[in-house]
């Protein structure tokens, strides 16, 4: 194995639950977060050389954002063209099969978390890729800033934004209203 | 009308603040009931998903997926200088002339010039080290040709010879099925010395060959003999390599 890669590895693959965590929140059939998030390892691998800094989480994640918009755009492009025959249609399995194929789905989610999921997955794209790094990655704002390409006051604003419709989704769904422990 | 320290009070709530603005919103916060609810409720939101949303993870596929592609993508960047320097390297070996070198040269025809990134020396990398890290070298242990090639008999398309070459320094350690690029192939594992070697034969299908290469220190040969393409791939140097693919070659007959 090459030193480079070595060294990509050990600082890469830490974080690669957080890439497929990202990629999975943000990506919509037909695009698939396993087919983001590998074209996003191998744009980071060639890329690594212009990476600096010790803190490798928020440059890898802004590029899995990339390499998703990237491919929006082209399944976008995609759809403004005709449509083909129904033939030509590649439904894959991903069209045909109803259950998700996630090994989670074996593991039993309540009705509250599933329909948090849903909530949060119908969230506008900016607002919910603010919520999930800084409440399920857990990082600061100049980071979401760096990985968002937005100015840490927009980030501030969006991140309020995002939290507020969560909860009135949450309310609005007929759940109760979520509330601290003390 | 909403107060208008509620981004002060969110920047505390997710600890952006020193400690001197936080005193101050602590301060404020005593005497703001929008901005005091404010905090509660941003405590609840922030339970909530920790407890409730699902977090994704990459699951091992996924990842044995990426390593490989970055194994491929590592294997593939030094490029064709690479390959023309192990085949001139190899060329003038073989030139210097002699029975065994001629059957060097025989090795060198059936290595026709290949795209330099033939995904087949990625593949066989990859498949040499995975038997290398997983545990899993030999299906079959034997050094007994009688057991191992019955094997491949049941276990795989293939059924290469697997001879042991041990007074020629090469034990047979034994058989493994694997695939190479997408085809199932028979593996004959040897020792020779601390190094692991392994040979894969799989159904020729007209594929061109790549040359004997050279990448990451890994050696490879690959030649074709009768319906069978093969591949040996190790960290040995080159000349042990082609000296086990040579006595492989004598016992598969002409």
């Amino acid at each position: 194995m090459s030193d480079r890669r070595r060294r990509f590895e050990a600082q890469a693959l830490p974080h690669l639950d957080a890439a497929y965590n990202l990629a999975r929140r943000l990506a919509r059939p037909p695009l698939d977060a396993d087919d983001i998030v590998q074209e996003a390892m191998l744009r980071a691998f060639r890329a690594f050389d212009t990476f600096r800094g010790d803190n490798m989480k928020p440059w890898l994640l802004s590029i899995v954002r990339n390499c998703h918009l990237t491919a929006f755009g082209r399944t976008r492009a995609k759809l403004e063209a005709p449509l083909p025959a129904d033939a030509e249609l590649n439904l894959g399995d991903r069209g045909l099969i109803v259950d998700d194929p996630d090994p989670e789905a074996s593991v039993i989610h309540t009705q509250q978390g599933r329909q948090l999921n849903a909530i949060i997955d119908r969230l506008p794209a900016e607002f919910r890729e603010v919520l999930v790094l800084r409440e399920m990655e857990d990082m600061s704002y100049r980071d979401i800033a760096q990985v968002t390409g937005a100015p840490i006051g927009t980030v501030m604003s969006r991140l309020a934004r995002a939290r507020a419709l969560l909860r009135q989704g949450w309310i609005g769904a007929g759940q109760e209203a979520p509330h601290a422990v003390h | 009308m909403p107060c208008t320290e509620t981004l002060r009070t969110q920047e505390y709530f997710d600890g952006e603040l020193d400690a001197s603005a936080s005193v101050e919103v602590e301060r404020h916060l005593e005497t703001c009931g929008d901005c005091a609810t404010l905090l509660s409720d941003l405590e609840a939101t922030r339970r909530l998903i920790r407890e409730q949303a699902s977090y994704h993870r990459a699951d091992a596929p996924l990842r044995r997926r990426i390593t490989e592609n970055l194994r491929r993508e590592d294997g593939d960047r030094p490029g064709v200088g690479r390959f023309v320097g192990a085949n001139l390297r190899f060329l003038s070996g073989a030139a210097s002339g002699s029975a065994a070198t001629a059957m060097a040269a025989a090795l060198v025809m059936f290595a026709l010039v290949p795209p330099p990134a033939s995904p087949l020396v990625g593949d066989v990398m990859n498949a040499h080290l995975r038997s290398m890290m997983s545990d899993h070298l030999v299906d079959v242990v034997s050094s007994d040709r009688h057991t191992v090639k019955p094997w491949f008999a049941g276990h795989t398309d293939v059924s290469p010879p697997a001879v042991d070459f041990a007074e020629q320094g090469y034990k047979l350690v034994g058989g493994r099925a694997d695939y190479v690029d997408g085809r199932r192939a028979a593996v004959v594992v040897y020792r020779h010395g601390a190094h692991v070697i392994n040979v894969f034969a799989w159904a020729r299908d007209g594929e061109t060959l790549p040359a004997s290469a050279s990448r990451n220190g890994y050696r490879f040969v690959f030649w074709r003999q009768g319906n069978l393409d093969f591949g040996a791939v190790s960290d040995t140097g080159r000349d042990e390599l082609l000296t086990l693919a040579r006595l492989v070659q004598k016992a598969s007959g002409p």
